[in-house]
């Protein structure tokens, strides 16, 4: 599903970020990613989110590779991927509903073939209540919790989660987590970028380990 | 309420002002319209889930639109104030073309007045002339005193007499025949056809409708420029939407057609106003002309000298033009923006 070969990024003339990076991730995979602040995360998401394009390897995503795909084929492959964002970027002057909808509204489905489906998926996530909620009315749980479900409303096979537990109390961080698990073992495959150990003892899944810009998979 | 103001937003603070005249003021739908045309329709009373993807009313936004209303209003004042300057000369060209004078100098026998009427008669029998009006010894004395005064020293003088000779614009004689013809029938007639006077007024009208298009160029840079950059900012304000739509799977296109969509209604919409306000401007110039001028025969030579100060319709019509030009400059600029940030991701 994913193929990373001896990927390598540097910004700018600056020093190389992520060295050689190899792996290869499964369909219905759990992954952590994890390593110290600053080691590669959120840059490794990005390439996987073919919002950066590293300076040597090669990425193959769905069975694809990504280099000089034109931007509609790469906005297609996105939409076989989810993403929640560590800011969670929930648009201000939609309502939670319309947040959470949004990834259906953009791919042209009408919205009499969603509306049940994305009020569903608020109920199951908690927030059955608050859908006509602006997000600056949102806690921080909340808003985390609808950023999820605007990542899942359109059945991806790849979900990316960006410190998804960073903003939230512990008893939180544990039912998000919980949410994943659900949602892979619903056929998503998931990767989730954190550096709360607490958080990865929870679940017995295999670790990307980045450091000094390199990947160990443990 | 009318039901067309129902669903239009105003969203004019008056703060604790209290007072018949405040209440009067915040329930005119007068201000719901203007209040509508800058912030759109209320929020609140859309169709749940049909938000607009681009924030309808954002501060940016409204910077922009003020922006672009007075940007838009000077560009309409000018090229309405350019085209009424073009249409005013033309209209003075065509008066002073349609005129020619003959001028009658005394005669030695004192039978001038007999000389004026013989040459009246035999002009009006040429074809292309409309109307011959002799001017009296008074009449020509007239035109003389501002230069000689009001004594009885103009009479002993040998004042020629004028003949004011008014052509048919659409078939006009031949003056070098009417000439020659004068000339060899009557001692001392002269034509003149306001030939100089002619070369000096084009020369004048030509300089006024120039100078008025140079303005017009500079005004027009800079709205263009004005609100390019307006544009340009409200954009970079959008910025989180482009890249939350990027995200979620959006094509290029989509993004840059909800933006194109946004940006062409804040263009038409604050173009509208601009346009609306000089529209306002330009019919009211004559009434204030006419309180300016005094009225009576002050205001008939104001009136000859300035012109009527009413715009025609093709006047109007190009404020249409301007708000057209403002509007898809404002949805050029937003794709072209778009398409910008979008290249940062790629």
């Amino acid at each position: 599903m994913i193929r990373f070969d001896n990927v390598g990024l540097r910004y700018g003339l600056g020093p190389e970020v992520l060295k050689d990076v190899d792996f290869h991730l499964l369909p219905g995979s759990f992954h952590f990613l994890t390593g110290p602040s600053g080691a590669g995360k959120t840059s490794l998401l990005r390439m996987l989110f073919m919002s950066l394009k590293p300076t040597r390897g090669q990425i193959h995503l769905f069975g694809q590779y990504c280099a000089d795909l034109p931007s509609a084929e790469r906005a297609d492959l996105r939409r076989r991927i989810g993403i929640v964002f560590q800011d969670f970027r929930l648009l201000d002057h939609l309502t939670t509903w319309e947040n959470v909808a949004l990834p259906l509204r953009v791919f042209g489905n009408s919205e009499a073939s969603y509306r049940d489906d994305v009020t569903d998926l608020l109920k199951w996530v908690g927030l059955g209540d608050r859908m006509t909620a602006y997000p600056e009315v949102l806690s921080g749980g909340e808003k985390q919790r609808a950023a999820i479900a605007r990542a899942v409303i359109g059945k991806p096979e790849l979900l990316l989660a960006d410190e998804p537990t960073g903003n939230v109390d512990p008893n939180m961080a544990n039912r998000l987590l919980r949410l994943f698990i659900e949602l892979n073992r619903l056929g998503t495959s998931v990767i989730i970028a954190t550096h709360d150990f607490q958080l990865m003892e929870q679940c017995d899944a295999p670790r990307l380990v980045l450091h000094e810009g390199r990947l160990e998979i443990r | 309420m009318p039901r067309v103001w129902s669903y239009m937003r105003v969203d004019l603070k008056f703060g604790d002002i209290s007072g018949r005249w405040v209440d009067g003021l915040k329930t005119s739908p007068w201000l719901a319209l203007i209040g509508s045309l800058i912030n759109g329709p209320l929020r609140g009373k859309r169709r749940p889930g049909s938000a607009p993807i681009v924030q309808p009313a954002s501060v940016a936004g409204r910077a922009l639109t003020v922006v672009i209303a007075i940007m838009g209003f000077l560009a309409c004042l000018t090229s309405g104030a350019v085209f009424m300057v073009s249409q005013s000369a033309d209209e003075w060209f065509a008066d002073i073309s349609s005129e020619i004078t003959v001028q009658v100098s005394p005669a030695e026998d004192n039978e001038i007045e007999k000389k004026v009427t013989l040459v009246s008669l035999f002009l009006a029998k040429q074809s292309g002339i409309v109307k011959v009006s002799p001017l009296s010894e008074e009449e020509s004395g007239e035109l003389l005193e501002p230069w000689l005064g009001d004594s009885d020293a103009l009479s002993a003088l040998p004042v020629p007499r004028l003949i004011a000779i008014e052509i048919d614009r659409e078939s006009p004689p031949d003056l070098a025949v009417i000439r020659r013809s004068l000339e060899s029938n009557f001692r001392g007639v002269a034509v003149d056809d306001h030939r100089r006077w002619k070369t000096e007024l084009r020369t004048v009208t030509r300089s006024m409708v120039i100078g008025g298009f140079f303005v017009l160029v500079l005004v027009g840079a800079a709205t263009v420029a004005s609100i390019v950059s307006a544009t340009k900012s409200a954009m970079a304000s959008n910025r989180e939407i482009i890249e939350v739509l990027h995200f979620v799977g959006a094509r290029e296109r989509f993004i840059a057609h909800e933006f194109e969509k946004h940006f062409l209604t804040i263009g038409i919409r604050a173009g509208l106003v601009g346009a609306l306000g000089a529209t306002f401007v330009f019919l009211m110039l004559p009434v204030v002309m006419r309180i300016l001028s005094g009225g009576g025969l002050a205001a008939a030579e104001f009136k000859q000298f300035v012109g009527t100060a009413i715009l025609g319709w093709p006047g109007y019509l190009l404020f249409g033009v301007v708000v057209i030009v403002i509007a898809v400059l404002c949805m050029v600029t937003s794709r072209f923006g778009v398409y910008r940030i979008l290249k940062s991701y790629n």
